[in-house]
């Protein structure tokens, strides 16, 4: 249970500072997540820490507190996802289950073929893929 | 040199080579998939266990050797104290036994620590920048190519693409996560991870080359019959269209090979299961009783 809140807090403040677009210190953060629930001032320091060490965020001092900032945009992080999603990087071993492989062309065609065939009878005409 | 090798060899074979090369030309095994995927399991398990036993018959005196012949036979396990009293050449018999055991045993366990590493790593991300839906009980990402993939293991989840969400109906949407909740509650990770492993160690065996190919598009089949429980034909095989076709620039995907589109012809064709049961079992039985002989001359010789 503990554990789940922290991971839920760490994604909180990631939310924030993705959205916000521009270094923040962890009071800022805290004012704002305090808007919807409490959250203690050194729970968010922990955390925020923690994803520091983790590499999601880097960090400069700004007088006496430190200015938080994301190392990547959420973006480049889907990407690496979806990189892994769909079997782009050959190299890693079979960590994922796909529902489908990409395919090339002339197999898309085929896969066409193959189901307006099959509804032949029921529609013709309809183009597959898209909404029956 | 001793003819209580015999068993082993022509077990290894058998699983190695005979029933391999007739599980791959075999329709039956599509029609199937589970019992196919069976056969395999069993066969890369005979395999293994042959391939060990093999050097360690050759290497024992002919009345060991005849011991060992009789525990295999009627799965006797030898107990401590029995392995404690080995000397000489059995002891080296059982060491050689267990090195060529350990070589795909370690195999497998290398890739399953690398996969579920790599699937912690992505977890973790996911954790991060993913969305529950409570909804459709998997976690949304926000991009817009359609892809719909799970992580088995410890960390289970099913992942959709918000690009998935837009393309596809909700009937078509459940179809594909039926398919990925079958592929997590059979733990199909392992058997593609064993397959895997098994591919890299015996690399030119017809079981391994086969067997890591024939394997987890056998598993995908599974999953789609089990998908087709919950859903209908045409979501199921439209889902599967829409996204193996995706929408991203064409020309940068990779091949995938036609097995999107086997699995399409199959899930557009109903199939009545009662004959390829028989017929796998079938071929089960031929490899069973081409065994016989072997194992009836090999016990009726004196030791």
């Amino acid at each position: 249970m503990h554990v789940r809140r922290l991971g839920e807090l760490e994604a909180e403040i990631m939310d924030r500072l993705w959205a916000w677009q521009r270094p923040a210190t962890v009071r800022e953060v805290v004012d704002d997540i305090n808007r919807g629930r409490r959250v203690a001032y050194t729970t968010v320091m922990t955390v925020a820490d923690i994803l520091h060490r983790k590499g999601w965020l880097r960090r400069e001092k700004a007088g006496r507190a430190w200015l938080y900032e994301p190392v990547r945009s959420r973006e480049e992080y889907t990407a690496g996802l979806m990189r892994d999603a769909l079997g782009d990087s050959q190299d890693r071993p079979a960590a994922l289950l796909r529902f489908v492989e990409a395919i090339s062309d002339e197999d898309v065609e085929a896969l066409d073929a193959a189901l307006r065939a099959a509804r032949g009878e029921a529609d013709a005409g309809t183009a597959p893929g898209g909404r029956a | 040199m001793n003819h209580h090798a015999l068993v082993p060899l022509g077990l290894a074979l058998l699983s190695g080579f005979l029933v391999p090369w007739t599980l791959v030309r075999a329709r039956w095994a599509q029609q199937v998939p589970r019992l196919a995927v069976t056969v395999w399991a069993a066969c890369g398990a005979v395999f293994a266990v042959a391939s060990a036993l093999l050097p360690a018959q050759l290497l024992l005196p002919g009345e060991s050797s005849h011991r060992l012949s009789d525990m295999v036979l009627t799965l006797r396990v030898p107990s401590p104290g029995q392995l404690f009293a080995l000397r000489g050449r059995e002891l080296a018999a059982l060491a050689v036994a267990v090195a060529v055991l350990a070589v795909p045993a370690g195999a497998f366990a290398l890739g399953l620590r690398r996969a579920r590493r790599a699937r912690r790593q992505h977890a973790g991300v996911l954790r991060l920048i993913g969305r529950y839906d409570p909804e459709l009980r998997a976690v949304v990402l926000d991009h817009a190519r359609p892809a719909v993939y799970c992580l088995p293991g410890r960390s289970r989840r099913v992942v959709v693409s918000s690009g998935a969400v837009d393309t596809l109906t909700p009937a078509q949407l459940a179809a594909a996560l039926a398919h990925e909740r079958a592929h997590i509650a059979g733990r199909h990770h392992l058997l593609v991870a064993a397959a895997e492993a098994f591919g890299t160690v015996f690399r030119r065996l017809p079981l391994a080359r086969h067997g890591s190919s024939a394997v987890p598009l056998l598993l995908e089949m599974a999953a789609d019959d089990r998908a087709l429980r919950r859903c209908t034909r045409d979501a199921l095989a439209t889902a599967l269209y829409a996204l193996a076709a995706g929408r991203a620039p064409r020309a940068a995907f990779a091949a995938g090979g036609p097995s999107a589109a086997l699995r399409m012809r199959r899930i557009l064709t109903p199939h009545s299961a009662g004959h390829p049961v028989l017929r796998g079992l079938a071929t089960i039985g031929a490899a069973a009783l081409a065994m016989a002989p072997l194992v009836v001359a090999c016990c009726s010789f004196p030791a």
